[in-house]
């Protein structure tokens, strides 16, 4: 939308100070929250493939005649989601 | 009650089903049924879900993969080509990935998945069971009459539905899940809705279709279903515990139909010692089919003087089941 980004382009004087506080506080408040968000999101959405997919790495999953109407939708997620799969895990996951 | 007065006193009966351990007659009774429902002017559809289906054999006539094959005035038979609906299928999945992101050709992971998917032992059932949803949703028939698999197979085509249902539901839920983290975030961020969730509406397609199918074998007011039984202790037995399973699975039981029954007028004449014995143990096994089943039996055929196929034999047969 061009009006968003006409909103979002930087301004001067008061309005720029406005702009920047605002982002300081969503910092400050939403930006962890956001984040959790997001990755929660995606840990969901790599649970999703596996329970609908698992067969590509080797889990059978039951039934596959319907997941393959959900496969052209995941195709772009399965790289990342194999690699997240069949990664080591060590203790430096539960802090990041 | 006579198997003509049912069909006449539940004429919302539109799905009917012949079900019965392997061999007892239940291709025969579905050609049968569908001849006398096409002889009273209805429309009528026998279609098989068997992977091994006879229906061209009793029609002499290749019907198999052939979609709906006109047999006679009013009747149409139809063999499904589970092979065939599996290959579409995967052309459609392929297809739909090459235009969703531009590829030439499908990625080779993604490639093996759908030929290993195919490959799986249940695809064959499941792709029949979906095309049934496909031939039973359109509605152009008065009569959908399932020649069905042997009993054991049946229960495991049923619980099919129950399986996917619970599937479904699971993962719809996750799904909605993850719906309400994307909504989460752009509410937080500020920007506006997420767009549709693609998946989401797959699933709610799929769950759409197998509602379908499920709900047509659960209902009691549009579906019929006769055991087909022969008195035999054995297949007594064994037809008597299918029923209390399918009972669970809540499919409306319609009634029995005997098979196989010789003809009593055997017993005035002086037969050898062999069909003797056979009429004795005949009329005692059915002597406890009437006793424990009363009248839920609807029709005693007997054994015709040669196997039932082509239209004539099967007009004939017609004439005694709804005489």
């Amino acid at each position: 939308m061009p009006e968003e980004k006409v909103k979002k382009a930087r301004r001067g004087g008061l309005g720029g100070i406005l702009d920047n506080f605002k982002e300081v506080m969503y910092g400050m408040a939403a930006h962890d929250m956001s984040r959790y968000a997001v990755r929660t999101r995606a840990s969901m959405e790599h649970l999703f493939i596996l329970i609908t997919m698992g067969d590509l790495i080797g889990v059978p999953i039951l039934p596959p005649y319907y997941s393959l109407r959900l496969l052209p939708y995941v195709v772009p997620n399965i790289a990342t989601w194999k690699r997240r799969m069949l990664r080591e895990k060590d203790i430096s996951d539960a802090m990041f | 009650m006579s198997l003509r007065q049912v069909f006449e006193q539940n004429p919302n009966r539109r799905y009917i089903m012949f079900g019965g351990k392997g061999g007892l007659g239940k291709t025969t009774f579905s050609a049968a049924t569908a001849f006398w429902l096409a002889q009273q002017g209805k429309r009528v559809l026998v279609f098989s879900v068997d992977p091994q289906a006879s229906l061209t054999d009793i029609f002499q006539k290749d019907i198999f993969g052939k979609g709906a094959v006109p047999i006679m005035q009013n009747l149409w038979a139809q063999e499904i080509d589970a092979d065939k609906h599996i290959k579409d299928y995967q052309n459609e999945i392929r297809k739909k990935i090459l235009d969703m992101y531009g590829f030439d050709k499908v990625p080779e992971e993604i490639e093996d998945y759908i030929q290993a998917a195919s490959a799986e032992p249940a695809m064959e059932e499941s792709a029949i069971f979906d095309a049934v949803v496909d031939i039973v949703v359109k509605g152009d028939y008065d009569y959908y009459i399932y020649d069905l698999v042997p009993l054991g197979h049946a229960l495991y085509y049923l619980s099919m539905a129950k399986v996917y249902d619970e599937w479904i539901n699971k993962i719809t839920k996750l799904r909605e899940e993850m719906r309400e983290y994307e909504t989460m975030v752009s509410r937080i961020k500020r920007e506006k809705e997420t767009d549709e969730d693609q998946i989401l509406t797959e699933l709610q397609y799929i769950k759409q279709r197998i509602n379908a199918s499920s709900s047509i074998l659960t209902d009691k007011e549009k579906t019929a279903f006769f055991f087909v039984v022969v008195p035999e202790e054995m297949i007594i037995l064994d037809t008597m515990k299918a029923a209390e399973l399918f009972q669970k699975f809540d499919v409306p039981t319609a009634g029995y139909v005997v098979n196989r029954v010789l003809p009593p007028e055997l017993r005035t004449q002086i037969v050898p010692a062999y069909l003797k014995n056979r009429l004795e143990m005949q009329s005692k096994y059915i002597d406890q089919i009437n006793t424990s089943l009363g009248k839920q039996v609807l029709a005693q055929v007997p054994e015709m003087e040669r196997d039932v196929t082509g239209l004539a034999m099967i007009e004939k047969l017609a004439n005694i089941m709804y005489r």
